[in-house]
């Protein structure tokens, strides 16, 4: 995890305040800092979800908000995914600005009507009467040994549906920046935060700034492959770029951050340069979000500069396993990374 | 005709004067000219698609709306003609929508399913049973946070009420206090599974208990009695008193959708509940009051008759959506 | 396991100098094979870690058989690979030092065990003849650069062709248009202080079957191909012997003008590049045959008739399949190109009567073997193993300054099937040269 503070933020897509302050903050008290600032600036944001109040939520996101804004502002809501989900897609409708979180992304499953049926299509259905601005927080991904149902990554769902937009936030950078262009933002926005992010620290400015939606970064330059990853894949494909230098092998990693609507333009000139695309994705492999982005490559003016098959890295067929062992077997490490990325540029596939 | 005692007569008659008595009989036949209209069109193949047709259901419709004004607002459901004229559409642009014409409140993209006059506070209708329970309650929950003193009227059917959402949103809204009105258009079927073998309880207005909030049951047929229901409970709302549930007993004359070919029930039971017919009765009320006359009736219906057909006329005529623009409010247009 | 004695067909390595993870590199000493003549050092083919020792001291393993594998650095140590037979086994050793010692050698060389095993040909589509297999990016540069993707052998899986296929066939930036040497036309490209390289290519072939070696070979160094007559874009003569053809080849190198030039030929190129080592020997920097004509009677007669007579993909593509030990180099795409190349039935013609002529009844009738005796320049033989138009076993014919390079699981065409080595050791003679050069300068 230590790798997450390295990435470095991309200075070029986000607007901070100009001589701000830059902390060291962990993913998590970037978020929270960024609901602060968006709870002193909007009287309309209200935060939702299951015992953020004084528990300061399941994995101690809103911490002490509920003090400093009160139970009606930092609202417990029962454990009712379905009710709260549409709760906050009422309140967004008609005016607030809702900041909801699910206890686990897993859970989203008990809300998927309100999320995909409602949030995503009010405003089509009315002809653009009316707008949805609720942002729905879900702590996702493996890595935590909490097995099956609580260790999805199932941003691909979201990000298949029309009208919702889906964030990655990979860094404690990206991760404020896209909470508050969230919150900003007039439609729905669904966050997923990686839970083995939480506590890693990187460099955020204080005050407000926003990291605009649908924007990817280079986060690191690279000649001879792109790989595409995002939110934990972020810092696990770094890595892997870092040991493939050592043989020769200079790796560009792109961190899509938002993955739906993705970043064409970065995405297909860093492959153009390149000539190669693996994609890293914790997801299930197939259908993933891996299998849309080079999709999107196979489809898009890169093609003609493609010198290899787009090789995708994503999860195995499964659901995810308790055992340690297992659970490490079931969504690519830094170790499958490297070895994908070498059989790209190697021809060996 | 002998002058009632005042107790004794009806809450409508009692509480509305003559105008708004009159203008809610007029909604009621507007509702059903409307929807026999629109099933004429369907068979003329004007309409693409389906339509949940809400013939007889008029009563409950528009006595429920009939305690609110413009910043009250109202989720609906898939049988939603009824709420949408209620709540003060205009039915030249509904036909426009039901066309699919861009003149529509939808601009052609949502059609039966989703009509609404969002201007006139109503939040929409909706293709999932159960789906505006939650919406509702976080519009009062809206209304309670900045203090609009607005009241929520969540319409929901008998189906709905075995919905996970309706047990989460009737317990939100209860912990919460919030300003909102459950009411439940018991037509007795879920498509075809009658209310007796789907629910546990007899009355939906029983669920209530559950959720600590009134419940009411009425004759859903019988405005005045929905009207008085449901002022009751906005007065509630009002004064921060929190949610109501009221069941407001009625019947489809028509099938669940199109494709509905009746096997569920028999012609006997359609034409007992034809003959308890909402708009007649509340015709009937009016005149026995001596608030309208055969005449007034003959003029209502001419002037109903009249925006019908000017409606269908201004929808046939109204322009197609271009499908230039079919990803247009996927996403707010930041730019615009 | 390295071949290290004629008849020898399995080795006994008595001892390990290394032991598992030790750190080598090229010309350490490996191990300690013990024949039945001597106990001899092996020497580290490559820089690297060596890993999977399969051999251990006091057993037999047969020749070409993987002892042990050498990691590049980075390289990621898989599971030990499977060791058993054909493997393309060893790295090949060091060529060249043995051979230069002036002491008869025959050196094992095989395919470069560094470079990842090859995928399995049975998976994947077959590419149509006219479409082959390529990447966009290829296909794209192929389309920019004018050049015919049908033309070049891929060097990714199933033969497919990348970007660097594309530019290494457009390496030789400077590839003048042909030219008329006196009969026959060559082909000139590249070009420096270095001594340059004459090419000359086998019977039914032309000067594309040079492509994979040019790109190899060391640079400052210009490239000539010869078009043989009624081959390539040479045009048909009458030819009454294998004579007359070493006396075209003769005129047309007089006509070019070579001062000094290292020859290499393949199966008919190198007979009569040791034709002309014979009557030109004062101009030879060195000479390279391949599986070269002349050295024996046997001979596979199918092929070559076959190859000549050949009027449609579908009938050249046995006989070239025969002319390499992994048919599935030979992609559709491939014979297309093969075909495309030999559609003047003219040229078809000429040959078949330079078949009639040189190899009448499938026999070779024309011996060179005292020509080989009498070579006087730094020579290499190169003979595939598995060559079925020629049997390898005529190039033991050769004498004691002539260094042996016996290739394992190589056919007739090593300058198609192992590149690499191919151009390596051209670029040993090269080397050589230029070292003997300076030698002289200094003295």
């Amino acid at each position: 995890m230590s790798a997450a503070a390295a990435v470095a933020p991309a200075t070029a897509s986000t607007t901070p305040i100009t001589g701000a302050v830059v902390r060291d903050l962990s993913y998590a008290e970037a978020i929270r800092e960024a609901m602060a600032i968006a709870l002193e600036r909007d009287p309309r944001v209200v935060l939702m979800g299951e015992d953020i109040g004084v528990y300061g939520g399941a994995f101690q996101v809103t911490g002490d908000l509920v003090h400093r804004f009160g139970p009606d502002r930092v609202m417990d809501t029962p454990i009712s995914e379905l009710g709260g989900a549409g709760v906050a897609v009422g309140a967004a409708l008609t005016g607030l600005r809702p900041i909801f979180e699910f206890q686990f992304s897993d859970f989203a499953t008990l809300a998927m009507e309100q999320i995909v049926n409602q949030a995503a299509k009010l405003r089509f259905m009315l002809g653009g009467a009316v707008s949805v601005p609720v942002v729905m927080r879900f702590p996702a991904g493996s890595g935590t040994g909490a097995a099956a149902q609580h260790s999805q990554s199932l941003e691909a769902w979201f990000g298949h549906v029309p009208g919702l937009k889906v964030v990655q936030p990979a860094t404690p950078h990206d991760a404020k920046g896209l909470l508050l262009a969230a919150v900003h933002d007039p439609d729905p926005v669904m966050i997923f935060e990686h839970k083995l992010l939480y506590k890693t620290k990187g460099p955020v400015p204080e005050g407000h700034y926003t990291v605009p939606i649908g924007e990817a970064a280079v986060c690191r330059p690279g000649r001879d492959v792109t790989v595409v990853a995002s939110a934990v894949m972020v810092p696990r494909a770094l890595d892997a770029a870092t040991q493939l230098a050592a043989d020769g092998i200079d790796a560009e990693v792109i961190d899509l951050r938002t993955i739906r609507p993705l970043d064409r333009e970065t995405l297909i000139a860093s492959v153009a340069k390149t000539t190669r695309l693996v994609c890293v994705y914790e997801g299930v492999k197939t259908l993933g979000v891996g299998a849309e982005v080079s999709a999107l490559i196979a489809e898009s003016e890169a093609f003609d500069y493609l010198d290899a098959p787009i090789v995708r890295v994503g999860g195995a067929e499964v659901p995810i396993p308790y055992s340690p062992e297992l659970e490490k077997a079931a969504v690519p490490q830094t170790a499958d990374i490297a070895a994908a990325v070498r059989r790209v540029v190697r021809g060996a596939v | 005709m002998q002058p009632v005692a005042m107790a004794n007569r009806p809450f409508a008659i009692r509480h509305y004067d003559a105008d708004t008595l009159r203008n809610a009989l007029r909604r009621m036949l507007l509702i059903r000219r409307f929807e026999e209209a629109a099933e004429d069109s369907y068979m003329r193949g004007l309409v693409h698609g389906t339509m949940h047709l809400s013939i007889g259901q008029e009563a409950s419709a528009v006595g429920a709306c009939l305690p609110l004004d413009d910043t009250d607002m109202i989720t609906s459901t898939h049988r939603g003609h009824g709420h949408c004229i209620a709540k003060g559409a205009d039915v030249a642009r509904m036909f426009a929508e039901f066309f699919g014409k861009e003149t529509g409140y939808c601009r052609g993209r949502g059609g039966s399913m989703h009509i609404a006059d969002v201007s006139k506070g109503n939040l929409g209708a909706n293709g999932i049973v159960g789906g505006g329970l939650p919406i509702a309650v976080g519009a009062a929950l809206t209304a309670k946070r900045l203090g609009t003193g607005a009241v929520v009227v969540c319409f929901f059917g008998d189906g709905a009420n075995n919905e996970g959402a309706f047990h989460e949103s009737l317990n939100m809204a209860a912990i919460w206090k919030l300003p909102v009105l459950f009411v439940c258009e018991n037509n007795h079927y879920g498509m075809s599974m009658a209310m007796d073998r789907a629910s546990a309880v007899a009355a939906v207005a029983d669920r209530a208990a559950a959720y600590a909030m009134p419940g009411v049951r009425v004759d859903g047929n019988d405005l005045s009695a929905v009207a008085e229901a449901c002022h009751d409970a906005v007065a509630r709302a009002r004064v921060g008193d929190g949610p109501s549930l009221i069941e407001c007993v009625t019947y489809r004359w028509r099938g669940h959708s199109k494709s509905d070919r009746n096997r569920y029930r028999t012609k006997e039971e359609i034409e007992t509940w034809v003959a308890r017919d909402p708009v007649r009765r509340f015709a009937a009320l009016l005149m026995d009051h001596g608030l309208l006359n055969a005449t007034d009736f003959d003029v209502l219906e001419r002037s109903v008759a009249d925006e019908i057909s000017a409606g269908v006329a201004f929808a046939k005529s109204s322009p197609n959506p271009d499908p230039v623009l079919l990803t247009r409010d996927v996403y707010t247009d930041l730019a615009a | 396991m390295p071949k290290v004695d004629m008849d020898m067909a399995t080795g006994r390595i008595t001892s390990w100098s290394v032991a598992e993870g030790t750190r080598v590199k090229a010309g350490d000493p490996l191990f300690v094979i013990e024949t039945d003549k001597a106990a001899m050092d092996v020497d580290s083919p490559a820089d690297g870690v060596v890993h999977h020792i399969h051999a251990e001291a006091g057993t037999d393993v047969p020749i070409g058989q993987p002892v042990a594998w050498i990691y590049v650095d980075g390289e990621t140590v898989g599971p030990p690979p499977n060791p058993s037979p054909s493997g393309r086994g060893w790295p090949r050793e060091r060529p060249g030092e043995r051979g230069a010692a002036g002491a008869p050698s025959e050196q094992h060389t095989s395919l470069n065990t560094l470079t990842p095993p090859p995928l399995p040909e049975a998976e994947g589509l077959a590419a149509p003849a006219d479409r082959p297999r390529a990447t966009p990016h290829a296909r794209r540069l192929a389309r920019e650069r004018g050049v015919d993707l049908r033309l070049i052998l891929g060097s990714g899986p199933r033969g497919r062709i990348a970007r660097a296929d594309v530019e290494a066939y457009q390496t030789p930036a400077v590839t003048a248009a042909p030219e008329m040497a006196g009969p026959l036309v060559l082909h000139r490209s590249g070009g420096g202080p270095g001594t340059p390289v004459l090419l000359l290519h086998g019977f039914a072939a032309d000067s594309h079957v040079w492509a994979r070696v040019v790109p190899l070979l060391p640079c400052g160094h210009a490239v000539i191909k010869l078009d043989l007559p009624g081959h390539g874009r040479s045009p048909a003569r009458s030819v009454g012997s294998f004579r007359d053809l070493a006396r075209l080849v003769v005129a047309a190198f007089d006509r070019a003008g070579f001062d000094r030039v290292h020859v290499v030929g393949h199966s008919l190129g190198g007979g009569l590049a040791l034709a002309l080592a014979d009557v030109r020997a004062r101009r030879l920097a060195s000479l390279t045959l391949i599986a070269p004509a002349g050295l024996g009677p046997e001979m596979d007669g199918d092929a070559l008739f076959g190859l000549a007579r050949a009027s449609r993909a579908e009938s050249l593509a046995p006989w070239l399949r025969r002319l390499v030990a992994d048919p599935g180099l030979v992609t559709d795409g491939f014979v297309h190109a093969a075909m495309l190349a030999r559609a003047d039935p003219s040229l078809r013609t000429a040959q078949q009567a330079l078949a009639d002529c040189l190899f009448a009844d499938g026999v070779q009738c024309f011996d060179l073997q005292a020509a080989l005796q009498r070579v006087a320049v730094p020579t290499k033989l190169l003979w595939g193993r598995a060559d079925r138009v020629f049997p390898w076993r005529q190039a033991l014919h050769a004498p004691g300054r002539v260094a042996l390079h016996l290739l394992d699981d190589i056919g007739h065409v090593p300058h198609l099937e192992a590149p690499d080595i191919v151009a390596a050791l051209i670029a040993d003679l090269a080397t050589l040269d230029q070292a003997r050069a300076d030698t002289k300068r200094a003295a």
